[in-house]
């Protein structure tokens, strides 16, 4: 079993747990106008962190000067607090775990993105600010956060599926303890507020210039947030195996259920029925041997957008039919901090576990039919703001905390008081891996055979990895005979640069208005994962690994933990990256060997039939 | 009006990459959007918007505003054509 043993958090509302509970509980909102992010949308509300990047930096004593990206700033306070609430204190600016097997896993898709936006033009002429450019991507920010957070010594893991990463984080890290592959796993997400995605998000044209209205029938958008939040995790032992028993200041608390699924239905919007969440929220709850009546409270991912909210509720009305727990949407409060939100949302619900509360759903007035009832802002007769409401009676004291991203990445977490070994055991399947095909791009010429796949007016939109990406797969899996996999597991250390760098270059010289959408839908590294889930219709487990030269060897040990233990009989594992000409530039300039243009390589595995 | 729905059809065809879709083809009655039109999704009608705002100086805020303009070139033709700025 998960045992939550501590856990981290600095958001719009507040710089730690104890911040963050009490501005839940007055309904003190964090979402207001732009302080620290440097856009010319100042016309739109955001959630951000009431701290500069200095204040952090004095924060984490750290010289002022140093260039450090603001997510990796976010990220190490709130690992620190996670790990203060368990070990006491650093020695010599590390913590003490020795002899054990700590593993840092973090959630995040822009990684050191406000650092890069900010230098960007400098760094193509200036070899002094070179360095930065090995500090772009979400592994490299994630291996320095470990250090600034005193786990030098961890090994670290980046895990990217979008607004879902920090949730996949948190499975991740629960799947490695219950399989003994590590005796500590730190793990959550962080992402800094950006020019790139907020004008990304605004080119989608899902941003509010009111604040946010989950589930309200006059919802226009979310607002942007941002913010980090890591819980310590370990294994603790089943105790109908006479283990169980609670470590002094431990927090009663348990991930006693979770599941990873995918919508398979377009890359920015959500099905009209949900099945991705439908499926996600069903799969978590037969994890943790719990009913839908047990449930006491769901923190619904309710970002704001008319799109989600509905699609949302539909899939909650499937699965708990008449018989609703309260709900509510947080982000009327933290603002939709995209990466991160799924770990400040899980330590919200434990916040909400362990002082009895319903976080109220901000900004909600007016019933639409679409869309479920949130439990709002309480109000006494006189107006003023009454004290939440307590969760609902419920047999295990359990709360569904729902995380869902672009690509259809829907995942579910059940944290609960108590818990029952997990189903399956991590022991069940004892099935063998097999390699049942492979196809290996590493040439654009080689991409005119998307032909043979693909339309033309499909083709139309795809960048030059995504084609790679798709005929590699295609090919593997008619190699493999296998028409959809059980999971898609995707390794990239840089995703969609080309089009990421496009984007960028639109916005830093024509500034912020006009941008392309299909750029910025396409610079999500789970971008590659999903269209293919999309294309198959395979709404099973589907993960994006970003760690550098380490993705690949982390995406196949996921492969494997899926394989052995029964869960999936097929699984396509991709790697896929690509380089841009002003990338290899920055890399000769840097003395550093240039990557291939273009590198795509997927193969599919299956368990053997022995 | 035929030059503007000329270079639309022209911009448009560069905006959302519909390179196989020859000029012959590209009717400018034919539904945009659904089965038996051209073919394109809410994706497209962002690129749209985008683009009509960079050549034409026309903001639309929602993109449902766009739902009876984009009906087809030539709808969308008209609407330049009463509210361009430039």
């Amino acid at each position: 079993m998960v045992n939550v043993i501590g856990y981290g958090i600095i958001c719009a509302i507040g710089n730690n747990a104890e911040e963050v509970l009490s501005s839940l509980k007055a309904g003190k909102t964090g979402i207001g106008p732009m302080h620290y992010l440097q856009s010319s949308h100042r016309e739109l509300p955001v959630g951000e962190v009431k701290l500069s990047d200095e204040e952090m930096k004095r924060m984490l004593g750290l010289d002022e000067k140093k260039v450090v990206s603001r997510t990796v700033l976010m990220g190490a306070i709130a690992i620190r607090q996670a790990l203060e609430q368990t070990l006491g204190s650093m020695v010599n600016g590390q913590w003490s775990m020795e002899g054990k097997r700590v593993v840092l896993i973090n959630g995040t898709t822009v990684g050191g993105m406000d650092i890069t936006e900010r230098y960007f033009k400098q760094m193509q002429t200036d070899d002094a600010l070179l360095p930065l450019v090995e500090k772009h991507d979400c592994g490299s920010a994630t291996r320095e956060m470990a250090d600034l957070a005193g786990l030098r010594d961890a090994e670290v893991c980046t895990v990217s599926t979008a607004c879902s990463s920090a949730v996949n984080a948190i499975i991740l890290g629960a799947e490695m303890l219950r399989r003994g592959e590590a005796d500590i796993v730190i793990a959550g997400g962080t992402e800094a507020l950006s020019r790139f995605h907020l004008n990304g998000f605004n080119s989608l044209m899902i941003l509010d210039k009111e604040p946010c209205r989950p589930f309200d029938k006059t919802r226009a958008g979310l607002n942007l947030g941002e913010g980090a939040a890591f819980v310590v995790l370990k294994a603790s032992p089943d105790p109908s195996k006479g283990g169980g028993k609670q470590s002094p200041g431990v927090s009663p608390v348990y991930i006693s259920g979770y599941a990873n699924r995918c919508d398979a239905f377009h890359q920015t919007a959500s099905s009209e029925n949900g099945e991705g969440a439908y499926l996600a929220m069903t799969d978590a709850l037969l994890m943790a041997g719990l009913k839908p009546r047990d449930i006491q409270y769901i923190n619904a991912h309710g970002t704001g957008t008319p799109n989600n909210d509905a699609s949302e509720s539909a899939a909650i009305r499937r699965v708990f039919g008449e018989d609703i727990p309260p709900v509510s949407s947080t982000k009327g409060f933290t603002g939709h901090t995209t990466s991160a939100s799924g770990a400040i949302e899980t330590v919200i619900c434990i916040l909400a576990l362990l002082h009895n509360f319903i976080p109220a759903n901000l900004g909600w007035q007016e019933q639409d039919e679409d869309c479920i009832t949130p439990v709002p802002l309480q109000f006494s007769l006189k107006g003023k703001i009454k004290d939440s409401l307590p969760l609902r009676e419920g047999r295990g004291g359990s709360i569904l905390c729902n995380s869902f991203g672009f690509g259809g990445n829907d995942s579910a977490l059940v944290i609960s008081k108590k818990t029952a070994p997990l189903q399956p055991s991590p022991e069940e399947g004892g099935f063998k891996v097999q390699t049942l095909g492979e196809c290996i791009i590493d040439n654009v010429e080689q991409l005119g055979e998307l032909r043979d796949f693909v339309s033309p007016g499909e083709a139309r939109r795809m960048g030059r990895l995504m084609k790679a990406a798709t005929i590699t797969s295609l090919k593997a899996l008619r190699a493999a005979g296998v028409e959809c996999p059980d999971a898609i597991i995707t390794a990239t250390a840089y995703g969609m640069l080309e089009t990421s760098e496009k984007f960028l270059t639109d916005m830093l010289e024509n500034g912020e208005e006009t941008l392309s959408p299909t750029l910025f839908m396409q610079s999500t590294h789970n971008t590659l994962s999903s269209a293919i889930a999309i294309r198959l219709g395979c709404h099973g487990y589907n993960m994006t690994y970003t760690q550098g030269g380490d993705s690949l060897e982390w995406a196949l040990r996921d492969a494997r933990r899926l394989i052995e233990t029964g869960r999936a009989r097929t699984v396509l594992v991709g790697c896929h990256d690509e380089a841009t000409p002003m990338f290899q530039a920055f890399l000769r300039r840097m003395g550093k060997p240039e990557p291939p243009m273009l590198y795509s390589r997927s193969i599919v595995l299956s368990a053997t039939n022995s | 009006m035929e030059q503007l729905i000329n270079d639309l059809k022209l911009q448009i065809k560069e905006a959302l990459n519909l390179e196989e879709l020859s000029m012959e083809d590209f009717d400018e009655n034919a539904p945009l959007f659904g089965e038996g039109g051209i073919g394109l999704d809410s994706i497209d009608v962002l690129e749209i918007i985008v683009l009509l705002e960079k050549k034409y100086g026309i903001r639309l805020s929602n993109p449902k505003e766009g739902k009876a303009i984009f009906q087809s070139i030539k709808t969308i033709a008209e609407y330049v054509q009463a509210n361009r700025k430039k």
